[in-house]
């Protein structure tokens, strides 16, 4: 191998660089030309470090063993600004949910949080569980005492399918 | 029977590298008619041109079919030379070697060199059914139109007139002058804009070949290279360009206000004014769109009238129509700034202090609104801190594309230009993505900028925001210090590139000048024809070409101006014979290949036959570039190309077929 990172003696590979650049039809990650446009903006930096210009130049390179496995691709919040901001229509967004996807592949370690709202969605079809909440008056109301329709929970169908399809990526 | 000569070229190792041109003339050798075969390094060369001629001599030779590099690079080389051996230039044959094999082919030699024998074989065929073909001259107009008075135009029209060309400019604004005369500064030398484009305006205007009509605008284009026709309207300025003396008299009466285009509606002007202070000429123009007396078509104000001493004022004017001769036209019609409002996210049109390039440019002009001091619009202070952004709507794939080639030299230069005018007492940064300074002096310009304590910041920022008291801020990310710094600037100057002028769809199709990807006109070649559009005697000049900026406008004005002289200068042209031709007897009027002509170059004629009228094509063949569209869609076969007749391209797709299971060709 002709690239070498002299900190981490880690070395590109071209293969998983391939499979993610695979994953990405119509998402021109090659042309970014680091205009920091995607980190200058990005919501999940200022709290997460996530410097989505850096995941672009080490996919870039070929240096993606790391990444799946690293915390930082769970960081990004999905606000979608990168996309629509950058002028090489690179998408730092896309890249990051293809490296997830493959940490999923790898069966890399993937945060609590995330199977945790994958188990909510399957047993209630929502991504968030309905709460209480408090108003300026202090006092705390739920959906009943809005008078707001029931929850209906999915049936069994949506169930299978939601299985099949997670199946099937 | 005919006597051939087939010639290999090697183009170094272009060619033999990759097709094994010496299996490829022994193929030649094999074929009907042939007589001799050589293959040579540099067909191209001195020594290989004389290896053609000498074989024309010695051999009685009457085809010559050259194996070599695409015929738009060197098929006039050759020609000439077969002229010179005294053979007819036309009985040559070239075939691509280069551009259709070797180069597209370069990791299949064998097969390769099996396509270049198939091709040979093709050329051969078809030699033997070329025709000597003589050059025709048409006499043209020693007059030149220049579309389009900025700087590309003045330098162009100069260099025609001086080199004693009559020459007609049209500007469409009240005054020449351009793009160029809402700079204040130029770079790299600082030199001040007006101070080097006023005299030229001004001898513009004084020169006698130079008729200069502003307010005006092309209507229409007839003819061909050498003789074009072209209908010029020219608006009324409802004023008597004989009697105004630019005393401005009839300005400060006139009670419309209208935003100030020139000062890129930082000020307002009047419905009555005069363009600039430097216009040329120095005439005041009504804006009939605002004028209360032209708006509403009553007696109502007529104050500039009354204010007028010279009485010039004269709401009757009415347009005028000019038909000009002219052999040659120069397109020089510049380009537009890019409309920063369309990249919402940086607050362009909603946030006051957030500028483009070129409103700095009139702050920082002294004859702008603010006398040439560096103001923030909103409040009028003093900016302490100001902040350019780069590559706005340039190399960006949701606006353009390309690279604007002026934007990061304008912004060292108006960074330079606010360090200058405000001293110590201003913070200034350039957030910037890679910055391009590469024309002559350009480097040391952008040097000059470093030592005056200007700082570069190596990221763009996303957003720019306002807190609830109006300022601003914004977060960049620098990636050489690997931090996300946060700017409050007191004035955002954005470096807004150059797009594509808004009558350019207009100007393409009166001119026949088609457009590139980017939508600015094509040039005729990239690189060896850089000055000519497709369309035969129409030049191209400036920005309308390519985003440029000042001195590569201006070299390409006078290339443009000499490529005219070198068109025009003998009062006759050569034209090429490979035209289309038509077969009265066959012609059936239908007019198809009238509506299908690109160029223009068919028209039809009534011509009486037995007593009935009927419509017949004719080919206008100074205007016909030999495209071959016409041919291919005649329904009877009445319009040929010459040389590239039915006969002549059948038996090449025959000779094509004919050893279709030869080895290799699987």
């Amino acid at each position: 191998m002709s690239l070498v990172d002299l900190m981490s003696m880690a070395k590109p590979n071209l293969e998983s660089r391939d499979k993610i650049l695979a994953k990405l039809k119509g998402i021109e990650l090659v042309n970014c030309y680091q205009c920091m446009k995607c980190t200058s903006g990005c919501t999940a930096l200022k709290l997460l470090e996530l410097k989505p210009n850096e995941i672009m130049k080490l996919v870039n390179l070929g240096f993606v063993d790391e990444l799946p496995s690293s915390d930082i691709i769970w960081t990004c919040v999905t606000c979608l600004k990168c996309v629509q901001r950058c002028p090489q229509k690179a998408s730092p967004y896309h890249v990051i949910m293809a490296l997830r996807n493959l940490a999923v592949e790898k069966e890399a370690k993937v945060p609590e949080g995330f199977l945790k709202a994958v188990s909510q969605i399957l047993e209630t079809g929502l991504a968030e569980p309905p709460q209480k909440i408090v108003t300026r008056k202090m006092e705390t109301v739920d959906r009943e005492c809005l008078k707001l329709p029931k929850i209906k929970f999915p049936k069994e169908s949506f169930q299978a399918a939601f299985m099949k399809a997670m199946e099937e990526k | 029977m005919a006597r051939i000569g087939v010639y290999v070229c090697h183009c170094g190792l272009n060619i033999a590298g990759v097709v094994d041109v010496e299996k490829v003339a022994e193929y030649a050798k094999t074929l009907p008619d042939v007589v001799t075969v050589k293959h040579y390094t540099y067909m191209c060369s001195e020594p290989g041109q004389r290896l053609i001629q000498d074989d024309i001599r010695a051999h009685k030779l009457d085809r010559i079919v050259i194996a070599t590099c695409s015929p738009r690079m060197h098929e006039d080389t050759f020609r000439k030379a077969v002229a010179e051996a005294g053979l007819n230039p036309y009985l040559t044959e070239i075939v691509n070697l280069r551009e259709d094999v070797s180069w597209v082919h370069i990791h299949e030699p064998e097969r390769a060199t099996e396509k270049a024998k198939a091709l040979v074989r093709m050329g051969v065929a078809r030699a033997k059914l070329l025709e000597p073909l003589e050059k025709h001259k048409v006499s043209v107009e020693k007059n030149v139109l220049v579309v389009g008075g900025g700087i590309a135009g003045i330098q162009a029209s100069l260099d025609l007139a001086d080199a004693g060309f009559k020459v007609y400019l049209v500007e469409k604004a009240p005054s020449i002058g351009g793009r160029m005369a809402q700079l204040d500064k130029t770079f790299p030398t600082l030199d001040c804009s007006a101070c080097i484009l006023t005299p030229k305006m001004v001898d513009v205007a004084k020169h006698q070949n130079i008729t200069l009509l502003t307010n005006a605008e092309i209507t229409a284009v007839n003819g061909f290279v050498g003789n074009y026709e072209v209908s010029i309207l020219k608006k009324p300025r409802y004023v008597d360009e004989k009697k105004c003396v630019g005393c401005e008299l009839c300005t400060k009466v006139c009670p419309v206000k209208v935003p100030d285009k020139f000062n890129e509606n930082l000020t307002e002007k009047r419905a009555v004014y005069i363009y600039s202070a430097h216009a040329v000429p120095k005439i005041a123009v009504v804006d009939p769109e605002h004028c209360l007396r032209l708006k509403f078509d009553k007696d109502v104000c007529g104050k500039c009238q009354i204010a007028c001493e010279p009485k010039a004022i004269d709401f009757k004017q009415q347009p005028e129509r000019i038909q000009v001769k002219v052999g040659g036209i120069v397109v020089a019609v510049g380009s537009e700034v890019f409309d920063a409002a369309r990249m919402a996210e940086l607050g362009y049109g909603r946030f006051k202090n957030v500028i483009s390039n070129m409103e700095f440019e009139r702050i920082s002009d002294a004859s702008g609104p603010t006398s040439g001091k560096i103001h923030s619009p909103k409040d009028g202070k003093t900016p302490k801190t100001i902040a350019f952004i780069q590559c706005v709507g340039s190399r960006d794939k949701r606006f353009h594309e390309y690279c604007c080639r002026v934007g990061c030299m304008v912004t060292l230069k108006q960074a330079i230009l606010a360090r200058e005018k405000i001293h110590d007492n201003v913070r200034i940064y350039v957030c910037y993505v890679d910055l391009r300074a590469f024309g002559k002096g350009y480097d040391e310009f952008y040097t000059r900028a470093r030592n005056m304590d200007i700082d570069f910041i190596a990221g763009i920022p996303s957003e720019i925001h306002a807190t609830t008291d109006g300022s601003l801020y914004f977060d960049v990310y620098d990636k050489n210090t690997n931090k996300l710094l946060q700017i409050h600037p007191d004035l955002v100057v954005l470096g807004t590139g150059l797009v594509p002028n808004n009558d350019l769809a207009k100007i393409s199709a009166l001119f026949h000048a088609s457009r590139s990807a980017d939508g600015f006109l094509l040039e005729a070649h990239p690189k060896l024809r850089p000055l000519e559009s497709a369309m035969a005697g129409v030049f191209l000049a400036g920005a309308c070409q390519g985003p440029k900026d000042i001195p590569d406008t201006v070299a390409q004005a006078s290339g443009a101006a000499a490529k005219a002289i070198d068109l025009l200068s003998s009062g006759e042209i050569e034209l090429e014979p490979l035209k289309a031709v038509v077969d009265k007897d066959l012609c059936s009027g239908c007019r198809i290949c009238e509506s299908i002509c690109p160029f223009v170059a068919i028209e039809m004629k009534p011509e009486t036959v037995k007593g009935e009228e009927k419509l017949r094509a004719e080919v206008i063949e100074a205007m016909c570039q030999g495209c071959g569209a016409c041919s291919s869609a005649c329904p009877t076969s009445a319009i040929k190309i010459q040389q590239y007749n039915n006969k002549q391209v059948l038996t090449q797709v025959e000779a094509a077929l004919a050893e279709t299971c030869a080895e290799g060709g699987k």
